[in-house]
């Protein structure tokens, strides 16, 4: 069995800026991402929106080429690290039928 | 800060002005309000998390009271619209609707006056708090307009078409206020030299994408969709195929009322949560989250009678202009005034403003509208 060496990207933050950071991803080269609700404990939890009438903490992942990550974290970055509560991290997978994971001409 | 001060002083006019007898009468209603299932239920809430009690409500459980009760409040509202319609066409709605939307552009603009000016809070965070209470809190609504059903003086039955107008134009009022100011101050931070390069170029605004999701969010779709769907059933369809649709969404009903209280108790564990964080926001808005929603109330309760309401509906008109919306506001306001802290917003609604109004701020709205001549 051939595994691909590509990278994970994760994104751990208030569920308000996931949809855009999903968005971008994709825009970005990602062929797509997995969304989940998680709960925990951070340094910003406080700042988070945590009502119970819809925003919460998700987290997104990515798999994505070397340099597509870094597109991203780039973003993510720029755009929500001042003022969200929102943390990023990229980490080295192998994965089966790699290919899926890289648009056709894409990076 | 002397705003506690002001806002006594305030209370105390206002007592004064009411005069005596009308105190005893207050605290009268106060009593009728606090000892029913509702409040009760939500204070429940409070204490079973302040004790690490047990009572925990399943979030699925919480999205679906939710929807019902919007969509109750939606198709009943519709239903009700459609008979005053059939009855007086526009002519007793109008002027409520315009006292609606005028109340509505009003009150995020006072409640960033005091917030800036008075509680001298940055302009993000002013305006991030305005937004909240320049919109509604339909859950407010549906507690009021229970209380005013259970005093036998029922609201207006077109009350829930004003509930609609009003959520949105508070929050959008008060983000183009805040985007505008504070784009303002950073270009002339930036072009004095202090924080240029802090921001990175180029950074995206959201408040068209914010402005959206508010006009678009569970709230409005839900109770302006059945409003609509109440509306054109009731013209069109058999009154004896129409009952099974009235009495499952009926807000006289057990269903709806059982459900109220099974999201109240969720309320008071949430509100219960944040009590902490009163320490956080500090005197001043705990003050604001009190008085605020009196005078905005105040505002509502006249401005209900000027525009002809009945004493139900001044009462539910004051209660839900003194309300601060905590479900479709905060979103909106991370969106686009990122800088604010959701601490302030979210602990002066959720555990000032709502526990508030569901226990004190709904009886005195009452006899406000008493104390104006509605009837």
């Amino acid at each position: 069995m051939q595994l691909y060496p590509l990278k994970l990207v994760t994104v751990v933050g208030e569920s308000v800026i996931m949809e855009d950071i999903a968005e971008r991803g994709i825009k970005l080269g990602a062929s797509g991402y997995t969304l989940v609700d998680v709960t925990g404990h951070g340094a910003r939890s406080t700042r988070n929106v945590s009502m119970s009438g819809g925003a919460r903490t998700q987290k997104i992942e990515f798999v994505v080429s070397g340099e597509v990550a870094v597109d991203i974290l780039s973003y993510v970055s720029h755009q929500y690290f001042e003022h969200y509560a929102c943390i990023a991290w990229l980490s080295d997978v192998s994965v089966v039928r790699g290919d899926q994971y890289v648009k056709p001409g894409g990076r | 800060m002397h705003s506690s001060e002001h806002g006594l002083q305030l209370l105390a006019a206002l007592f004064a002005a009411t005069g005596g007898g009308q105190l005893s009468r207050i605290l009268e209603s106060l009593e009728r309000n606090l000892l029913t299932p509702i409040p009760l239920c939500f204070l429940l809430g409070i204490i079973c998390t302040r004790i690490h009690g047990g009572i925990k409500i399943p979030k699925e459980l919480y999205y679906s009271i939710a929807i019902f009760l919007l969509m109750s409040i939606g198709f009943i509202g519709g239903h009700e619209l459609a008979h005053e319609y059939q009855a007086h066409g526009v002519a007793t709605i109008w002027k409520p609707a315009l006292a609606t939307l005028f109340l509505g552009c009003v009150t995020p603009i006072t409640s960033f006056v005091v917030l800036r000016y008075l509680g001298r809070m940055s302009i993000a965070d002013s305006a991030g708090i305005a937004a909240h209470y320049g919109s509604t809190s339909a859950v407010t609504y549906a507690v009021a307009n229970s209380f005013v059903e259970q005093s036998q003086h029922p609201a207006n039955s077109f009350l829930p078409t004003l509930v609609t107008l009003l959520e949105c134009p508070g929050i959008a009022i008060a983000l183009v206020l805040g985007a505008a100011l504070s784009a303002k101050e950073r270009a002339a931070k930036a072009a004095a030299g202090s924080i240029a390069g802090i921001r990175g170029p180029g950074r995206e605004s959201k408040l068209g994408e914010a402005l959206y999701e508010v006009m678009t969010g569970q709230s409005i779709m839900l109770m302006a969709g059945l409003l609509v769907i109440g509306f054109i059933s009731t013209l069109f369809m058999d009154e004896k195929a129409f009952q099974p649709f009235y009495e499952f969404f009926q807000s006289k009903g057990m269903l709806f009322r059982g459900a109220l209280c099974i999201f109240l108790l969720e309320m008071g564990l949430v509100a219960g949560e944040r009590l902490g964080d009163l320490v956080k926001v500090g005197p001043f808005l705990v003050a604001f989250g009190i008085f605020m929603p009196l005078i905005h109330g105040f505002f509502g309760v006249s401005m209900g009678h000027l525009a002809g309401l009945n004493l139900g509906g001044c009462t539910v008109l004051g209660a839900i202009v003194a309300s601060a919306s905590y479900i479709a506001a905060p979103p909106a306001v991370r969106l686009t005034l990122p800088e604010a802290n959701p601490t302030y917003s979210i602990t002066a609604a959720l555990a000032v403003t709502f526990p508030f109004n569901i226990a004190f701020g709904i009886p005195i709205y009452y006899e406000m509208a008493r104390w104006v001549g509605a009837q």
